[in-house]
């Protein structure tokens, strides 16, 4: 989606009036394309600001009690898992992300290496492949206001179950001190017959499944590429993407072995 | 928000006694129940707290960011949940007595809130509440009123930036 479609559409959002598979593109976009977002924010606040024209209700007395009560047991939760323990980061993600961009391009390159001894022309292809995904991470984790040198990624590529093609690479960030992500970057799914339409794509772990998103015709180009991101509280173990048809076909999957470390220099 | 952020009892009540009124004020307005309005203020007091290292008071107030919360988790919920019966919407209320503080600072919020919508024309004002509080789609109210869909647009756009400017320079808390 562009940047006319998307202001087309930015006043809807803001209001909380778009439908969620027409607002998932746009936050799609918003991830990454900062004037978008400048506008967009100028407009959530004016939609904030409706938020206190309602009448004032009086809440139960002990409705507090209840709230601190209820924080209290999710810090408590998450003491006992402190990978996703959320605090602030010192680090702005710029340093974090150039630095994870090239270990990712490292390790990567190592694992491309292995396959360039299957064949120089698919070699080739991956190796285009792995930079153009590189360059669409770099894009969306850049717009990342935190990071901390303590969390892991864990990239793959995502293979074809059928002949019907399709491919794709994801990375799942694990983080200590901010909302851990899935990104899914997935490219030649079949965009024009509706039947197989929509698209789920999902991250399994020893947890069990999430759900990381579905894809509708509208969210696919012309070339079946489409672009997922989603936040989850922890995503510790999560380490297999499945992308299914309608019909529960799987269609793509793969599995993120590869793990680069974020530890960087301080900025 | 580093209080926040650590599960502080003494954060989360200070956050609770200015914003938890508004936020359990829109909830009942939007999902129509007590009980529903009590879980989405505690729904959103753990996604603040699941999300505060996020926050950014360089690119937004506390309060925007509380209440864009909630109204996404209210939403959420209705659009899950059809059927659900919503009270009239009441947009003006008797102002209490002697407020103490935060009720104050509340208040002032609720004045700008009002004084934006009183910026708006009839029609405009119509069209907002429809959108925002009602969850209705620019598509849906254009079939409704029988108008094009670009027009239903324009008009929620251009009510949106004069709900902005009604209130630049005036940003208090």
């Amino acid at each position: 989606m562009n940047c006319p479609a998307v202001r087309d559409r930015l006043t809807e959002h803001a209001l909380g009036a778009l439908h969620v598979s027409d607002a998932a593109p746009v936050d799609r976009h918003l991830a990454w394309c900062a004037a978008c977002r400048k506008e967009a924010g100028g407009l959530q606040h004016a939609s904030a600001t409706l938020a206190f024209s309602v009448a004032l209700e009086e809440p139960p007395p002990d409705l507090e009690a209840r709230i601190v009560g209820a924080v209290h047991a999710e810090v408590a939760r998450r003491s006992r898992h402190p990978q996703a323990s959320p605090r602030r980061s010192r680090l702005v993600l710029v340093a974090a992300i150039t630095a994870t961009l090239a270990v990712l391009g490292t390790s990567w390159g190592a694992v491309m290496a292995e396959r360039a001894a299957r064949s120089d022309e698919a070699a080739r292809l991956e190796e285009i492949r792995r930079t153009s995904a590189i360059e669409r991470f770099r894009k969306i984790l850049s717009t990342m206001e935190f990071a901390d040198n303590d969390g892991e990624v864990f990239v793959g590529s995502l293979d074809p179950a059928t002949t019907a093609g399709g491919s794709g690479d994801a990375l799942v960030l694990v983080s200590a001190s901010i909302t851990d992500r899935a990104v899914v970057l997935i490219d030649g799914l079949p965009s024009a017959s509706r039947e197989f339409h929509p698209f789920t794509v999902r991250l399994r772990g020893d947890d069990g499944v999430l759900m990381v998103g579905r894809l509708d015709r509208r969210d696919l180009d012309d070339g079946g590429a489409a672009t997922l991101m989603e936040e989850f509280d922890d995503l510790t173990g999560y380490d297999t993407i499945i992308v299914r048809d309608a019909r529960g076909r799987v269609v793509l999957s793969g599995i993120l072995r590869t793990r680069v470390d974020i530890a960087s220099p301080a900025p | 928000m580093e209080g926040l952020l650590a599960g502080n009892d003494d954060a989360v009540r200070a956050i609770y006694a200015r914003y938890g009124r508004p936020i359990y004020s829109l909830g009942y307005r939007l999902l129509g129940t007590r009980e529903a309005a009590e879980e989405l203020t505690q729904d959103v007091f753990l996604t603040a707290w699941r999300k505060a290292a996020r926050f950014d008071p360089t690119r937004g107030r506390l309060s925007t960011w509380l209440m864009t919360i909630a109204h996404n988790l209210a939403v959420d919920r209705l659009r899950r949940e059809t059927g659900v019966s919503r009270p009239t919407l009441v947009l003006v209320d008797e102002v209490p007595d002697a407020p103490g503080l935060d009720e104050e600072a509340v208040l002032i919020e609720r004045d700008a809130a009002l004084r934006a919508l009183s910026s708006l024309t009839a029609a405009e004002r119509r069209l907002v509440v429809r959108s925002y509080f009602r969850g209705m789609t620019a598509r849906e109210i254009a079939e409704r009123d029988g108008i094009p869909l670009g027009t239903v647009k324009t008009r929620l756009r251009s009510a949106m930036i004069k709900v902005r400017k009604a209130n630049e320079g005036k940003e208090l808390l």
